[in-house]
Order: structure tokens, then C-alpha cells, then sequence
């Protein structure tokens, strides 16, 4: 229904914005005095592990670092109207195809050559399992929120599976990546970083960040996805493939998932473990409903979670692990409110 | 009822500026004026459905507060919108219910109640609507009669309606104004917001004339001519002539032959270049299935050429390329994007590096007020939407254009220069297939006219035929 009076208001990406930190903060307040501590010795404790040490924030910059490409991947798909649940299994298959990949290269490979395959398989892996979620979408009229979800459910049975099958090293893991196909680590290039593991992953990610904005914009096919989202079928009338554009859609989601590998993989450990990079596929899901269209307010999202995750390890002693878990579902609550309240 | 000085803005804009509108038990009130001159949002301000920016809005000698939609359907007031409000997958007796559902003892819900009050509405009024299809399968004439229908189940006396015949035909639209006129008669009030001026001194008691969201007239409908009408609300109307005739010897475009769909059983249908053939009809007898069929939209049996190319099972984008365009009927499923910008509608479907001529050509030719490409298309009016979507279809110069219901909901003056428009694409040669529900558009610029009748071209009939024999062959074939 039409508003006659518009009130002056801050631009509602701002709103959102603060709006979670302060959810935040009031509910990490809540779960430090249930868990018997002294709310603000906690917090302090928290900043501290995070934002106070060189190290710390290093971390935080690996966390957030998948979180950002998984939630520019659901972003994509959110554009046309998609609720691409499976962003977390993408990212899966395509942390354990790049793990796969970097391990099974000749060993001669040259560096970026190396990075530059496994990478292709990550984004490869993820695009595949998003594509067929799309077709499924668009050839059977299935629920792409129900496909992915079962979708997720399978790889993640699958890869074990087939890691014990002898394609890992053990049973739980891939063997280790070649020299050529690892990302270095930001303490490579600075003494600062010591001991994170931050690697050139995140300049990858804000590169990926800032391309994909611009390609939104600027690009036909970008375009014609937000229009898409915005009514398929007027698309289609207009000869607009409508059908054609949210399978692509998906893939493009999943393919941009499966490079949050890149980070965890590539950067930090060198081959692929079962768990690896676990759970930031929904928190992508987080970064873009916070981050919306804006490169400032996605990074932003990005490593707000990814504080959260670490500050969930520094108060290990203190805090149940769930603690944070439960902050990074209320951000996600609190993003969703947002939306609802343009 | 009455509004007092009431102004509507939104932002910068001034949609109505203090408009004072009373409406009386027993009259029917028309609101007129050209699309965008504030008549919609004067009356969603009636229904409390807009805050005025200032004025006030009374009932029966109280203010409408708060003004909201709620308090105004407590108070009796009913409106119709220009854009349906229908559950589309809900039945027609669904909607009829929804939110006022009967219930009995221990909260079962007993349909039959409403049904007989619907039943016995529909019966009074003449108004035709299958109740137990959803409101989705039923054609957008069907869906604005449910509205209707809806509207007065549920007991209004206050009675808005936005544009309600505009999807009508002539006949369902007289119908409609001898049952707002009964309904006046047992004491409700009735606003009727209409771009048939002649139906306003035929049936109205009062009227207002907006324009720019100023009120310029207001009075009694007696002390008012229809042409007077014309010009306080929109002006000098350009006339429009049919186009120049076309011989036997012009090329044939379109030839369809057995083109067979869901609701559709066209035995052939031919439209040469230069030709404009109108295709009449009572809503609901296979014009949609035919729009879609020939759009690529709806899976049809049967050939489609166009200049010679096969397109039968061909996806809209490849009819697209051949030379054909299509105007949908219903804008908001296929032809407009409510929720992307003016600009990016203009060009919906055909992004090039042009695209900022595009823009600029289709905008001005198109006459949309206001003018700015950087506003949410859903925010136009109406009228303005189909402009919009007019402009576009004519600028990508298709060599046969298919246009149904193209001035629907449009006011006299910018229906007329679409016709103009329509006319000129014919003369400079491509073929264009009418679909209308204006007689008088059919008569004025088609060729000849082809009357469709559950699904099949059942008669042809020169333009010049008499009204009463048109209206007996779509009723009855011929
Ligand atoms: N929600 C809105 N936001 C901004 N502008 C609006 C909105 N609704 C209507 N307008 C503008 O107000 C003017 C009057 O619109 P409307 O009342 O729909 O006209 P009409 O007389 O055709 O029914 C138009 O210029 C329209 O663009
Ligand atoms: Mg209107």
C-alpha cells in the first residue's frame, strides 16, 4: 500500500547495518551473563582475540574471507529470485574438487597454473551441483529450496564416501596440494600476519566482490538476471530466455561458493579435510540478505560473521561453541527484518 | 461521504491538490479526467488506502480515522482497484469469502451462505463469473467482475470503483451501471472513476473533472456536455482515420492455419501487409489463448507463418527476431517489470549499446508523465504503464504487430494517439492484428473485424456493420 508521507530516514543499507551490530552486541550480552560471565569482561576478551592483536584480525579476515564469495554466490541467485539453500554443499563439493585437483597435478606444475586449475575445479564443482538444482527448477517446476537442500544432504554423504573410496590419502582427507597450486599466505608478504591464516585468497575474494558488482550493473546478462527475479515470465515475453537465465543463475551461485575453496584450501591448509570451511555456506547466506548490493556493505557483512566465528574460538573457555552459532542466526533473522522493512 | 481539500503527495509530487469530492446516498458520482491527473489516488484516499498529505476524509458525518483501509471497510466503504486484488489460486467463492468468511457452529465454514448472497447479487445484476475455477484460469474481464462481485458480498454503501469497465464490453459495462444505479437506489453512494465520457452523462449524476490533480469542474452531469467534458479533461482530441485501404494484390504476413491451443480453435486467420484486422469478441472467448498462441507463450498445434517463416513451437525471442511483436492484455504477467525502473522497462528485452537513445526516442514518444526513466514503473498509473509498453512495442518496428486491448484503461486523448499510431504502423506497411473491446476503436480503424466466440473466428463482419448486429454475433455466432 502507498505511503503519502515519506519520513527522512538514513539509507536503509546503513539502517541494516547498525542495526545488526546492536542486535548483536545486546544478544552476546544475554548469552555471556547466562553462561555465567561478566558480560563486558567477555566482550573485552572477544574484541580483544579479534579486532586487538595483528594476528587476530587475521583470522578474522580467513573467516570472512569464504563467507564473502559464498554470499556473493547466493547473492546471484537471490537476484533472480532464487533461494539457493545449496550454497553450502556447493561450497563443499568445490572445496573437495580443488583439494582433489591440487593434490593430483603433476607435481612440476607452475604456480599460478597450479592455483588457477584448482580453482576451476572449485568453481566447476560448485556451478555443477548448482545447475542442477536450476534444471531442476526449470524443467520439472521443482522447488530449488527443496532440491538444494537434499542436494547438500547428498554430497554431504557422497564425499566421505568416496574419500574412504581411496581418493583421499585417509579417509578424511585429500592428499596434499602441489607447491604451485597453493595461495600464499599473507604472512609471506608481512611480518604482521604472523602466525594466521590469512592468505591472498581475500584479495582474490574482494577482486571477485568488486567484478561481480560491476558486472550486475553493467553487463546484459547481469542485468536481465535482477529482471528475472523481478517476473520471469514478463522476461519471457519480452524474449528475455527466462528459463535459460535461472539455471545460469544457479550455476553462476554455485560457482562462486565453491571458490570460497580458495581461502581454506588453498590458503590455509593445503588439502581438503571433511568439515573444512563447514557452515559458510549458510553464513553467505547471512552476508548477502546484510550486505545487499554494496561492495562496503557485503566486505562489511562478511567480516562481521567472521568476528563472530572467531570470537566463538578465543571464548571457547568461557562460552558453549553454540553461543556463536546462535549470534550468526540472529544476524540472519536481523538482515531478513531489514528486508522486510523498506 | 466526503473529502475536504484533500492533497496527495508523494515526494516532490503533487498527485491531488485539495480536492473536495461529496458523495450522496442514491447518486453515482463519475470521476474523470486524462491518466495520471490524480482520480486513483483521490479515491484510495476515500478508501483510507492513502494518507492525505492534507484534508480530511468523512463518513456519515464523522472523519475517516484512523485512515486506514480497515476503518474504512468497518465504515462501509467498498472499492474496487484498478489492479485486481485476487488470490489467484483461490476459486472465485474463496476470494468471495476471503476475510469475511461465514462461519457456523464450532467455526465450519459455510460457503453456501455466501454462495446464495453471491448467487443472488449475480443474478440482479446480470453479472456472469465462474465461482469455482481459480481466479488464475479466469480471463481479466471474469477477474474484474469477481472484484466487483466481491465488493458488493460483503455489503457496502459506499461504493469506490477504480476504472471497473474498462475491461468490460459495452454490454457488461451498461449491465454494470443499471446495477450501480439499482444499488444507488436503496441508498448507497457510488464513485465511478471511467475514461468513457459518454457513459458519464448516460449514467452518472455528478461529476469531477481532474486534471494535473487540480479539480477543474465539478456539477451536475445535466448542466454538461459530453464534448464540454472532453475538453476540461483532456483537451482537443486529434480524430483518427482507418488506415488507407489495402488491395487484394497486397502480400499476405501472418497466415495462420489450424492453430489449435488450450481454449483456441482457429481454422485460419490471414492479415496482409498494411492490413489492420480487429478481432471483437465478449472477453473470455479464446482472445487471450489466441495473444499467447501467436506470442509463443501458450503450446498450440497448427501453422503460424509470418512473410513465409514457419513459427509454430518458436520461442518469443525467435518471433521476436522474425519481425513480430506482441501486446499483451495483462501487463503486469507479460509485459511490465512493476518493481524495475521506467528505464530498464523501455528496454526490457532488447539491451544494445543504444540503449541510452532507446530510452530517450521511447520516452518521449511514449508521453509518459511524469517523465523521469529513474522511477519505479509500478508507481505510474495505469494508463501510463501501458503507454510505456506501447512505445516500446511500436519502436521496435515490428513488421506485424499483434496489440490486444491497447487503449484499455487509457484516457480518450492518449488512446487516440495510440490508435494514431497503430494506423501509421499500418500504412508504413507492416500488418497489425486488433484486439479490442472498444466497438468504436474496432469500427473506427480496423479493415474488417473478425468475431471470436468460444474459441474460433466465427463470423467476419465489415467495420461499418451496425452495433446491435456486432453485439448479436458475438452473443450468438453469426
Ligand atoms: N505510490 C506512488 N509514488 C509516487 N508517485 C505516485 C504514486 N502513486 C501515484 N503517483 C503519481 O501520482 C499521479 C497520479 O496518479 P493516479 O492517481 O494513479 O492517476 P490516475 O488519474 O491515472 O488514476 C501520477 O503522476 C502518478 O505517477
Ligand atoms: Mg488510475
Amino acid at each position: 500500500m502507498s505511503e503519502a508521507v515519506s519520513r527522512p530516514s538514513l539509507p536503509p543499507g546503513v539502517r541494516r547495518g547498525v542495526w545488526s551490530v546492536v542486535v548483536v552486541l545486546l544478544l552476546f550480552d544475554g548469552l555471556a551473563f547466562l553462561a555465567g560471565e561478566a558480560p563486558r569482561v567477555a566482550l573485552l576478551k572477544a574484541l580483544e582475540g579479534t579486532w586487538g592483536t595483528m594476528y587476530g584480525l587475521g583470522q578474522v579476515i580467513y573467516k570472512a574471507t569464504p563467507l564473502l564469495l559464498t554470499g556473493l554466490g547466493f547473492r546471484v541467485a537471490l537476484r533472480a529470485g532464487l533461494f539457493n539453500i545449496g550454497v553450502e554443499g556447493q561450497l563443499l563439493l568445490g572445496s573437495f574438487a580443488a583439494g582433489v585437483v591440487a593434490s593430483r597435478l603433476p607435481s612440476s606444475t607452475p604456480w599460478p597454473l597450479g592455483v588457477l586449475m584448482s580453482l576451476g575445479a572449485a568453481g566447476v564443482g560448485g556451478a555443477g551441483l548448482g545447475a542442477v538444482a536450476g534444471a531442476m527448477k526449470v524443467k520439472f517446476g521443482a522447488h530449488e529450496v527443496i532440491v538444494t537442500l537434499l542436494l547438500n544432504r547428498i554430497v554431504e554423504a557422497l564425499v566421505p564416501y568416496v574419500l574412504r573410496r581411496g581418493v583421499g590419502v585417509t579417509g578424511y582427507r585429500s592428499g596434499d596440494a602441489i607447491s604451485g597450486a597453493l595461495l600464499p599466505r599473507l604472512e609471506q608478504l608481512s611480518e604482521v600476519f604472523r602466525g594466521s591464516a590469512a592468505s591472498l585468497a581475500t584479495v582474490l575474494a574482494l577482486v571477485v566482490c568488486l567484478l561481480v558488482l560491476r558486472w550486475e550493473r553493467s553487463s546484459v546478462t547481469g542485468r536481465e538476471f535482477g529482471w528475472v527475479g523481478l517476473g520471469a515470465g514478463v522476461c519471457e515475453a519480452q524474449g528475455i530466455p527466462g528459463g535459460r537465465r535461472l539455471w545460469q543463475a544457479m550455476a553462476l551461485s554455485g560457482g562462486r561458493a565453491g571458490l570460497g575453496a580458495s581461502a581454506t584450501v588453498l590458503g590455509y591448509k593445503g588439502y581438503y579435510e571433511l568439515g573444512l570451511g563447514a557452515g559458510a555456506g549458510f553464513g553467505g547466506i547471512a552476508v548477502a540478505m546484510l550486505g545487499q548490493g554494496s561492495a562496503v556493505g557485503l566486505v562489511g557483512a562478511a567480516l562481521l560473521l567472521g568476528t563472530l566465528q572467531q570470537a566463538g574460538l578465543v571464548l571457547n573457555a568461557s562460552l558453549p561453541r553454540e553461543a556463536m552459532d546462535v549470534l550468526t542466526a540472529a544476524v540472519l533473522v536481523a538482515a531478513s527484518a531489514g528486508r522486510g522493512r523498506r | 461521504m466526503e473529502a475536504r481539500g484533500v492533497t496527495c503527495r508523494f515526494g516532490d509530487k503533487v498527485a491531488v491538490h485539495k480536492a473536495s469530492v461529496r458523495l450522496f446516498p442514491g447518486q453515482i458520482h463519475a470521476l474523470v479526467g486524462e491518466n495520471g491527473a490524480g482520480k486513483s489516488t483521490l479515491l484510495k484516499a476515500m478508501a483510507g488506502a492513502v494518507v492525505p498529505t492534507e484534508g480530511e476524509v468523512w463518513i456519515r458525518g464523522q472523519r475517516l480515522d484512523p485512515a486506514t483501509p480497515a476503518e474504512a471497510i468497518r465504515r462501509g466503504v467498498g472499492m474496487v482497484y484498478q489492479h485486481f486484488a485476487l488470490v489467484p489460486s483461490f476459486t472465485g467463492m474463496e476470494n468471495l469469502m476471503l476475510g469475511v468468511e461465514p462461519v457456523g457452529l464450532l467455526g465450519w465454514l459455510r460457503p453456501s451462505v455466501t454462495r446464495a448472497r453471491a448467487e443472488e447479487i449475480a443474478a440482479m445484476t446480470r453479472l456472469r463469473v465462474h465461482l469455482d475455477v481459480p481466479a488464475a484460469s479466469l480471463s481479466v474481464g471474469e477477474q474484474q467482475r469477481l472484484e466487483i462481485l466481491r465488493v458488493l458480498v460483503r455489503g457496502a454503501s459506499l461504493l469506490l470503483l477504480d476504472e471497473p469497465t474498462a475491461v468490460l464490453t459495452p454490454g457488461e459495462a451498461q449491465g454494470l451501471y443499471e446495477l450501480l444505479r439499482r444499488i444507488a437506489k436503496q441508498g448507497a453512494a457510488v464513485a465511478v472513476v471511467t475514461h468513457h465520457l459518454e457513459d458519464v452523462s448516460r449514467y452518472a449524476d455528478q461529476v469531477t473533472v481532474l486534471r494535473g490533480g487540480e479539480q477543474v469542474f465539478q456539477g451536475a452531469v445535466s448542466e454538461v456536455t459530453t464534448a464540454e467534458l472532453s475538453l476540461r479533461a483532456l483537451g482537443e482530441i486529434p480524430a483518427v482515420k482507418r488506415p488507407t485501404a489495402v488491395g487484394g494484390e497486397a502480400p499476405e504476413l501472418l497466415v495462420v492455419v489450424g492453430l489449435q491451443a488450450e481454449g483456441l480453435d482457429v481454422k485460419e486467420l490471414r492479415v496482409r501487409r498494411g492490413e489492420m484486422v480487429g478481432i471483437a469478441g465478449v472477453d473470455g472467448n479464446g482472445q487471450e489463448a489466441l495473444v499467447e498462441a501467436l506470442a509463443g507463450l501458450r503450446p498450440a498445434r497448427g501453422s503460424q507463418r509470418l512473410g513465409g517463416c514457419e513459427l509454430a513451437g518458436a520461442p518469443p525471442s525467435a518471433r521476436r527476431a522474425a519481425g513480430l511483436e506482441v501486446v499483451h492484455g495483462d501487463r503486469h504477467r507479460f509485459a511490465l517489470l512493476a518493481g524495475a525502473t521506467i528505464h530498464d522497462n523501455l528496454v526490457l528485452g532488447d539491451l544494445g549499446p543504444d540503449e541510452e537513445a532507446k530510452v530517450v526516442r521511447r520516452m518521449a514518444v511514449s508521453g509518459l508523465i511524469p517523465a523521469d526513466p529513474s522511477l519505479q514503473a509500478g508507481t505510474l498509473s495505469g494508463g501510463n504503464q501501458q503507454k510505456l509498453v506501447m512505445a516500446r512495442a511500436l519502436d521496435r518496428a515490428p513488421r506485424m504487430l499483434v496489440a490486444a486491448y491497447p487503449t484499455r484503461g487509457i484516457d480518450a486523448a492518449a488512446a487516440a494517439q495510440i490508435q494514431q499510431r497503430l494506423v501509421a504502423a499500418a500504412e508504413g506497411g507492416a500488418g497489425v492484428l486488433l484486439i479490442s473491446g472498444d466497438w468504436s476503436e474496432l469500427r473506427t480503424i480496423a479493415h474488417r473485424l473478425l468475431v471470436m466466440r468460444k474459441g474460433r473466428v466465427v463470423a467476419e463482419l465489415p467495420p461499418d456493420v451496425r452495433e446491435q448486429e456486432l453485439g448479436r454475433v458475438m452473443l450468438e455466432g453469426s
